[in-house]
């Protein structure tokens, strides 16, 4: 009965022309995106490489300097990525690719696609992720709108049920010939993630094995939703408009609606108000107080009254004592912005419950690593190691600062304390210890599989009753 | 064998059916025996299709039961569409698919197994032209569609074959070429019911003919007085009668 139907259907489409025509426009939109995104990525690699040597190489041969200028010097690291983001670049180029770490502040990262980019290119990037989201589902659609409906509007379902047709295989083979016609284009995926995982290294199975299942079952619901609907609808027509207001609402309407609900219950500041409100929190006359108490509580803990009588550099105390203040400000807001932002997230990803899309979307970026909780992982590791580099430096500071060249000039730090700041280096953890940010998603997709087969087993109920 | 011997394979019993206040069927009984042809006349309305959709399944009888060779589609309407082929008035085919992939889809799917020579040597035996076989259906005509119809239920190996207005837009010759097929499908054993319009068909090929009006089924005759009967006469006699009843 598969075969037969696959033959039927195949043989039907290749006749049609039509849906030929289309199929081979949607996979050679994919096979371009695939290739651009690919050759987009070498290069972005190439890049990262020569960036991430050349810093080290930077840092290490500054020559003497003083710790603290040293500190203001700073590095660049760059943010890691995984082979995955070749097919779901995701938030990436809103995020930027390169943080600098130096004194006193908590940069954002820099380099951002979108900075970029030509005009053109703001109205929407053709990557392999956006046609297996969007465009897929509505090839799915074209192709198996009419599958039940114009044979129930020809006659033909009627003729086939009267010949003993059993309509729960004849809708399983009808789910399975559209379901094996969309997996068509799963081939340049599934070709992609297995070379990368024979030979790359930034990209490991479990996050390939969660991407291929979610956009399998994603694939799964609307080739099921197409059937229900085309067995639900009197006229190919009439299913055909059905079909394609749940695509546009689910696909396009949906997404936006969410995204500007979450954005307006949870509010954040522009980046400009943001790192405004960073600077007048920082610098307040309680800073210059917490200083003074600070000084105040060292002269009297080593029994001195003047900070020349210490037994270390009081600058380098000084510092990091401003580091730390520094620090406790930046965690607050930081952590005020990142609750808006989860919140934000865990609102729109809410939304997956009405729309397959959403919950997707979610998923494959978290597979990715291209997501927002992804990126904060990046910062965090940061942000630790820019603390780690100040407290070194700091610490240099105040234990060698009192002591000066054989030419009267004040202490210099030199290669051997510029190596011992360790090299920046992260590795995103993995993707089951993320489940948190993907979990509602993945059941949303899974709630939206099991409404479908319950659906379908009710359209499987219609078509055994077609006629009565 | 007799005519007496032959077993009932369509057999209706005081089938009622209604549709919220209309009474489609009203209280029917007839049977078609094996190798039986019978015409089922009556208007547009009458109630012909009603019944052929309980004989099909397709509708559950209010009252009454009706049987094909035994099996009550009520109880298995798998088994019963195992035993029975149908014919529409338009028969439904896949335009863009040729006669011949028409045939084996409708045919496997019903799973009937046989080569492709088989299927092409039925569509042969349906007096199919050579050159149509493997043409895309879209452009046949309709009896030719018919043919493919009957191949169909050829293939499937039937006892019982029920015909929709079968002769209903098909030219003198394509009526007459189809009539041939029913007769020799009938003397190969199969019972055959056929509602129809065509009154000069019912009487140049049915055994027997009943005549339905408003659900009812209003007169029947069998055997000769078929042949001898002014068959338009005595319907428009009963369907007038009833009519203004």
């Amino acid at each position: 009965m598969l075969t037969l139907t696959l033959k039927k259907e195949w043989l039907e489409g290749r006749r049609e022309g039509r849906t030929l025509w289309l199929s081979c426009i949607v996979l050679v939109l994919l096979a371009c995106a695939l290739l651009s995104s690919w050759h987009s990525y070498q290069q972005v690699q190439v890049q990262k490489q020569q960036v991430e040597k050349s810093e080290r190489e930077r840092w290490l041969e500054q020559g003497g300097k003083d710790p603290h200028s040293a500190a203001h010097y700073g590095v660049y690291v760059v943010k890691p990525d995984t082979g995955l983001s070749v097919l779901d670049p995701g938030l990436t180029d809103y995020q930027g690719v390169v943080l600098r770490l130096e004194a006193h502040k908590r940069n954002e990262t820099l380099f951002r696609g979108i900075q970029d980019a030509i005009q053109m290119q703001r109205f929407g990037n053709l990557s392999p992720a956006f046609i297996l989201q969007t465009l897929l589902p509505l090839l799915i659609i074209l192709f198996g709108f009419h599958s039940v409906a114009a044979e129930r509007e020809s006659g033909t379902l009627k003729q086939l049920l009267a010949n003993g047709l059993c309509p729960k295989r004849f809708f399983i083979a009808k789910t399975l010939s559209i379901y094996g016609f969309a997996l068509l284009f799963f081939v340049p995926l599934v070709l992609y993630i297995l070379f990368t995982l024979v030979f790359g290294s930034s990209i490991t199975a479990y996050r390939s094995a969660l991407f291929l299942i979610s956009y399998g079952v994603y694939i799964l619901i609307w080739v099921l939703l197409t059937l229900v609907i085309s067995s639900y609808s009197r006229t190919a027509r009439s299913a055909l408009i059905s079909l394609l207001v749940v695509w546009a609402s689910t696909c396009l309407f949906l997404p936006k609606l969410a995204i500007a609900n979450a954005e307006s219950k949870f509010p954040t500041p522009s980046s400009q108000i943001f790192l405004s409100k960073l600077e007048s929190e920082i610098y307040t006359p309680e800073r210059q107080q917490a200083i003074t108490k600070f000084k105040q509580d060292t002269l009297d803990e080593f029994g001195v009254k003047s900070v020349d009588e210490l037994p270390f550099a009081w600058s380098g105390a000084q510092l990091q004592f401003g580091e730390q203040y520094a620090d406790k400000v930046f965690d607050r807001l930081f952590g005020q912005r990142q609750i808006q932002l989860d919140a934000q997230g865990f609102h729109y990803q809410s939304a997956g419950i009405l729309s397959p899309f959403i919950a997707l979307q979610a998923i494959s970026m978290s597979a990715a690593a291209t997501d927002l909780p992804h990126h904060v992982l990046f910062s965090n590791a940061g942000e630790k190691h820019r603390r780690l580099m100040q407290e070194i430096l700091n610490g240099d500071l105040k234990e060698n600062g009192l002591t000066k060249k054989s030419d009267g000039e004040s202490y210099q730090g030199d290669h051997q304390l510029w190596e011992r700041i360790p090299e920046f280096s992260y590795q995103y953890p993995p993707i089951d210890t993320l489940a948190k940010h993907y979990g509602r998603a993945a059941i949303y997709l899974v709630c939206w599989l099991v409404l479908l087969m319950f659906l379908a087993c009710l359209a499987v109920q219609r078509i055994k009753n077609e006629g009565k | 064998m007799s005519n007496d011997d032959r077993v009932n394979v369509i057999s209706v019993n005081h089938l009622s059916k209604r549709f919220a206040e209309y009474q489609a069927v009203d209280n029917i009984s007839f049977t078609v025996k094996q190798g039986e042809i019978l015409a089922l006349l009556g208007p547009n309305g009458a109630g012909k299709t009603t019944t052929i959709n309980c004989l099909l399944g397709f509708l559950k009888p209010e009252s009454g039961r009706v049987t094909i060779a035994g099996i009550d589609p009520v109880v298995d309407v798998v088994a019963v569409r195992k035993q029975l082929a149908y014919i529409p008035e338009q028969v439904a085919l896949y335009p863009k698919l040729s006669g011949q992939e028409n045939l084996v889809y409708m045919s496997e799917v019903a799973g009937v197994e046989k080569s492709t020579a088989q299927f092409r040597l039925l569509l042969n035996e349906v007096n199919l032209p050579d050159y149509a076989i493997d043409k895309p259906v879209g452009s046949y005509s309709k009896g030719m569609r018919q043919k493919v119809g009957i191949a169909i239920a050829l293939a499937k190996n039937a006892k019982a074959l029920v015909l929709d207005e079968p002769t209903s837009g098909l030219d003198p010759s394509a009526s007459h070429e189809f009539s041939e097929l029913i007769q020799t499908l009938a003397k190969e054993g199969v019972a055959i019911l056929m509602a129809t319009h065509d009154l000069y068909r019912a009487q140049e090929d049915a055994h027997s003919v009943a005549i339905m009006n408003k659900g009812q089924l209003v007169h029947s005759l069998g055997g000769d007085a078929i042949k001898d009967a002014e068959l338009e006469s005595l319907y428009l006699q009963h369907v007038r009668a009833v009519s203004t009843c």
